[in-house]
């Protein structure tokens, strides 16, 4: 009977996604929920965490726009500063396998100890099923979900649409923008960027 | 003894000689191209640049020609000014004496690149990037270098970036005449003019209708179009990975258009390049009608 139910509620959920996939995630409405399993095991759905900021972040970790903000420490920084704030920050891998960027879960494991990377967790998204959902193009493409589960930010991570990583002084960090105007209480000033790097190697 | 000379002594020595002049002909070549610079290739730099000039002398009050030649390896591609959904376009920065002014890139017309739902705009092969450079002072020395600076990114189902540093020389020309000394470049920069969008013909009138998630890219006075491609010249307006369906209307053609999932900004006109298959490339700016 359980296992019953877990099966419906299995395909209850991908029918649910069918069906939000129809349409991206777009900035000022409800982020689509999801489920996704990290690179120990865990599952993670954006539901759960109603009531937390959530930060997805799309990487491909041999991509140069990825790797400017890895090699230079700049990402790890961002995931430090804000999960210390209570965001829950999700890192999300899209390559399909055999493509750049497609990581095992042990793989992931040893580059997140190697890069000393702080990601609450790391997505595998191989089928590039989240990937589609929030139609995200690019790595790194950021999004920032509010406690209400609105989608407050879409974009590039920031306004300097380089691989050179001495242009991440000075550059306008559009997340952090997002996330500090909203936890004052004001709008955000800078919803929708064109996200800059390397295409997601989708498998399609 | 080599002067004695058997058959495959002689053989060899027809076959030096020929080497010698081989080797003689590619360094009159290599010292005649002053008008060009090459990096020197990088291994898996998948792109070669070269720093080229249409002429070879510059004349104060004048504009010259110059641009920034790429050469790719088979299936690599570089980006063109709006590079689509993902990539950046090559930026390139004159370093030049006082006296002399570069102007904007010249884009040529691009290609779509990518199937799936990340789709490009750029380049594959070979591009000339070229920009006019103005001679504003009549007070430039000879000769004068001429620096550009490019970076940019080069993919195919990876990117890899790359910076170029490239410089060439130009002098000034001493003749009176007024016709221009071009260089052996000269036939490059005729057909990199020849793929420039051109202006949108007067007898057109096109107009753009928002409906639903599409936008309705109408076009009058052109006659029928067998095929029609719009190339975006702002991000976010469409969704570039979606396909653009044509059809005949009246004495012109319609072309619907799927709204980007993620505007960055409302969308009050539609500015790009209507690519009509043979008939060419053509600007084309309009604003969006109100619902």
């Amino acid at each position: 009977m359980k296992r019953a139910l877990a099966t419906m509620a299995a395909l209850a959920f991908i029918a649910a996604l069918m069906v939000s996939s129809a349409r991206a995630a777009r900035v000022g409405e409800h982020a689509p929920d999801f489920t996704a399993t990290d690179s120990n095991g865990k599952t993670h759905t954006l539901s759960e965490y109603a009531g937390k900021y959530v930060v997805l972040e799309w990487t491909n970790r041999d991509c140069p726009f990825t790797r400017k903000h890895y090699e230079s420490g700049n990402m790890q920084r961002l995931q430090r500063e804000w999960t210390a704030k209570g965001v829950i920050w999700l890192t999300v891998a899209s390559s399909a396998p055999g493509a750049q960027g497609y990581v095992t879960a042990t793989d992931e494991n040893a580059y997140l100890k190697q890069e000393n990377a702080a990601p609450t967790a790391v997505l595998l998204d191989p089928t590039g099923a989240l990937g589609h959902l929030y139609d995200a193009k690019t790595t790194p493409d950021m999004f920032v979900i509010d406690p209400h589960g609105i989608l407050i930010y879409e974009g590039a991570i920031d306004d300097r649409p380089t691989t050179d990583a001495s242009d991440i002084s000075g550059a306008k960090n559009y997340v952090s923008l997002a996330l500090t105007e909203s936890m004052a209480g004001k709008p955000v000033s800078e919803p929708a960027t064109r996200s800059y790097g390397c295409g997601v190697k989708y498998k399609d | 003894m080599w002067h004695r000379g058997s058959f495959s002594d002689a053989a060899t020595r027809v076959s030096l000689l020929c080497w010698l002049l081989t080797l003689l002909c590619v360094s009159v070549f290599l010292l005649g191209t002053q008008a060009s610079a090459q990096t020197p290739p990088a291994p898996q730099s998948h792109a070669q640049l070269q720093l080229v000039a249409e002429e070879t002398f510059f004349r104060p009050g004048r504009t010259l020609w110059a641009g920034v030649l790429f050469h790719l390896d088979s299936g690599w591609h570089i980006y063109w000014q709006n590079p689509g959904d993902s990539g950046e376009p090559p930026k390139i920065r004159w370093d030049l004496q006082s006296g002399f002014q570069a102007g904007a890139i010249r884009w040529p017309v691009p290609m779509r690149l990518g199937k799936g739902s990340v789709v490009d705009y750029g380049y594959e092969d070979e591009v000339l990037l070229m920009a006019p450079i103005r001679i504003v002072s009549p007070k430039v020395g000879s000769p004068v270098p001429i620096d550009a600076e490019v970076s940019y990114i080069v993919c195919r189902e990876i990117c890899i970036p790359g910076k170029a540093r490239l410089s060439i020389s130009l002098r000034r020309s001493k003749g009176r005449s007024r016709a221009p000394d071009f260089s052996e470049w000269r036939e490059l920069f005729e057909r990199t003019r020849a793929q420039f969008p051109k202006p949108m013909p007067s007898a057109w009138q096109v107009s753009v209708a928002s409906k639903g998630n599409e936008f309705i890219l109408s076009v009058r006075g052109a006659g029928a179009a067998s095929a029609a491609a719009f190339f975006p010249l702002d991000p976010g307006v469409i969704e570039n990975s979606a396909p653009q369906n044509l059809a005949s209307s009246g004495n012109g053609f319609q072309l619907t258009l799927r709204k980007s999932e993620q505007p960055l900004k409302p969308v009050v006109s539609l500015r790009g390049l209507l690519v009509l298959g043979a008939s060419g490339a053509f600007e084309i700016s309009a604003p969006v009608a109100k619902q």
